[in-house]
């Protein structure tokens, strides 16, 4: 494996438009960098933006489907010869109905296999009930051996894709839908595989937030610093393994913290800080995350509206840990 | 019959006699198991082992050597002990079957030597060895992969998506073989979910496809030595079997399914079988 040139690239943000499409291109690179890499498509190949790399690499593009399951198994299976693939599928679909595949054939017998996984969370809104992924965190973040992370822009998206060249297991990368998804890092490699980035300084309350609400992080934090409420901002793109130090550290220095996340409030970003501090430092929290239940139908924005996901929730879970 | 292959052929016969003594010795020592569809699988396992697979069992992750994927993973007495007797591992394995902390259990670990996939949860099997099939297409590399399922196993669609796609592949370096015993957990795969027709549902989705007496050592090598059937599809092996073969009592019921065995159930199944 050739990794000398990990922040070495010639990419920008600004050429793709979303995250799932920066996973896609940073396939491209991995493509040059590993001859080993595979692309697999559960009839994903534009919803990840890899018509470039079957182009470039057709003899290391393998179709599967709409068959979830098949692609997870074909691709634990292709693992075991050395191979390293790259499964594009569906977050909800790939998730829940291939979560035996993935907790055998992947985690279990601990084989590199990475899943790139478009449109989670509810970034399918007028799709419904069955499109949305509020639960793939939880699923994921459950099973030994894997690796989890959420990029918040298309910068993190890429360079996190790349990390994956140097994780020797199991890996879900839980990408967005078509949603924009505004940038919060920088243009140039920030990404450190798991270490939690600190966006804003602040020694009030932290908001630990991941993917698409670490934007909504950043106003809120923005807002209350108007009111000289000083709020620690950290991006917590690793999920699995968890930036201990940075949520031990955050919850010594600041009154409380605050998770957010488009995810169900159970088992998600929220329950990992949880479980981390109920037992080491217990810490006042609040959740801002999907409530207990499956979203109506309707457009991403007015959903996480809806649904407390939001600036304003954070900035209202900011001011009760601090009332 | 040229002498050699009589020689052969009594060759594999007697390694799938001692096989067949070497599962009911694990499940004495595990206190019970699948003594059914371990016993069934036992004449293709000896078949593949000590005949057509090209191994090297001191050196298990060799990268060209071809593979098997037990995906009716609790027939693993049964793999376990072929692994035994093909040199992969210590003999002593087969006294600690369902052993606190031994790799092994009643499915199978790919922490012992010679075990290719964590298999067991059925219908996952075939997409794996699918995969492996690919990985050897895309690497140039010339070995062959086989996969034995189970008959009542069939009734996961997940079978279903991957033989469709190894059809759609024309992946002829990919064998699967149905233990074909017609008995599931519950009793008779007929009165349960209905397979058959067996060979055209296998055949309608681009595989060739050969039924076989699965206890027929020269049927068995005959078609192995023939495999790839086709030069452009993957190949079915239905190998017609009896569950719990060679010992009258767990014949053809599905109460052999997976029991328990004491020294004397033990006893009892070695007499039948006779020596090795």
């Amino acid at each position: 494996m050739n990794t000398e040139t990990s922040t070495q690239t010639n990419w920008r943000a600004k050429s793709a438009s979303q995250t799932r499409l920066a996973f896609g291109q940073a396939l491209l690179e991995i493509g040059e960098r590993e001859t080993r890499s595979v692309v697999l498509s559960a009839d994903t190949q534009d919803l990840l933006g890899i018509r470039p790399w079957i182009a470039k690499y057709p003899e290391r593009f393998i179709e599967i489907g709409i068959a979830e399951q098949n692609a997870i198994g074909v691709a634990s299976g292709l693992a075991t010869t050395g191979l390293q693939p790259y499964v594009c599928a569906y977050a909800p679909f790939i998730t829940a109905r291939s979560m035996e595949q993935i907790r055998n054939d992947v985690a279990y017998a601990n084989q590199r296999v990475v899943i790139g996984a478009a449109a989670s969370g509810i970034s399918l809104g007028v799709a419904g009930g069955t499109h949305h992924a509020l639960e793939d965190l939880a699923l994921m973040r459950s099973l030994p051996n894997m690796t989890v992370i959420v990029p918040a822009d298309v910068n993190e998206a890429y360079y996190a894709t790349l990390a994956t060249l140097d994780i020797d297991g199991p890996v879900y990368m839980r990408l967005g839908g078509r949603t924009p998804e505004p940038p919060v890092t920088e243009d140039e490699a920030s990404f450190t595989f798991g270490r939690a980035a600190r966006l804003r300084p602040g020694d009030d309350v932290t908001v630990i937030a991941c993917g698409a609400l670490v934007e909504p992080a950043i106003r809120a934090s923005d807002t209350l610093r108007a009111e000289d409420i000083d709020v620690r901002v950290l991006n917590m793109h690793t999920i699995k393994p968890l930036d201990r130090d940075a949520i031990l550290h955050a919850a010594a220095e600041t009154s409380g913290i605050v998770t957010a996340e488009e995810h169900r409030c159970t088992g998600g970003l929220g329950g990992a800080v949880a479980e981390l501090l109920a037992v080491t430092h217990p810490t006042p929290m609040r959740m801002v995350a999907m409530p207990d239940e499956f979203a109506v139908v309707g457009p991403t924005g007015p959903l996480r509206e809806k649904y407390g996901m939001s600036a304003e929730a954070i900035v209202t879970a900011c001011r009760e840990l601090l009332a | 019959m040229t002498e050699a292959r009589e020689a052969l052929l009594k060759r594999l016969d007697n390694e799938a006699r001692k096989l067949r003594r070497n599962v009911w010795r694990a499940l004495r020592a595990g206190g019970g198991g699948h003594a059914g569809g371990s016993a069934s699988a036992a004449d293709v396992l000896a078949a593949l082992y000590f005949h057509r697979m090209r191994l090297r069992p001191s050196e298990p992750e060799w990268p060209d050597r071809d593979r098997f994927v037990l995906s009716k993973g609790h027939a693993n007495a049964a793999l376990g002990a072929v692994l035994v007797q093909a040199g992969f591992v210590d003999d002593s394995l087969l006294d600690r079957f369902y052993h606190f902390e031994s790799p092994f259990g009643m499915h199978p670990d790919i922490k012992l030597p010679g075990v290719e996939m964590c298999t067991g949860a059925l219908g996952h099997g075939l997409a794996i060895a699918m995969g492996m099939a690919l990985g050897a297409r895309i690497q140039n590399k010339d070995f062959h992969t086989f996969v034995m399922l189970g008959d009542a196993e069939l009734h996961e669609g997940s079978n279903w998506e991957a033989a469709m796609a190894a059809g759609h592949y024309r992946l002829n370096s990919l064998t699967a073989i149905i233990d074909h015993n017609k008995i599931g957990q519950s009793g008779r795969i007929d009165e349960l979910i209905r397979l058959d027709p067996l060979g055209d549902k296998w055949r309608s989705f681009g595989w060739e496809v050969r039924e076989i007496d699965g206890h027929n050592m020269a049927d068995i090598v005959d078609t192995f030595d023939a495999v790839p059937l086709h030069e452009d599809r993957p190949t079915a092996v239905i190998a017609h079997t009896v569950k719990g073969k060679g010992v009258s009592f767990a014949e053809d019921t599905y109460l052999w399914h997976s029991n328990s065995v004491d020294d004397e159930i033990h006893a009892k199944a070695l007499s039948e079988l006779g020596d090795a």
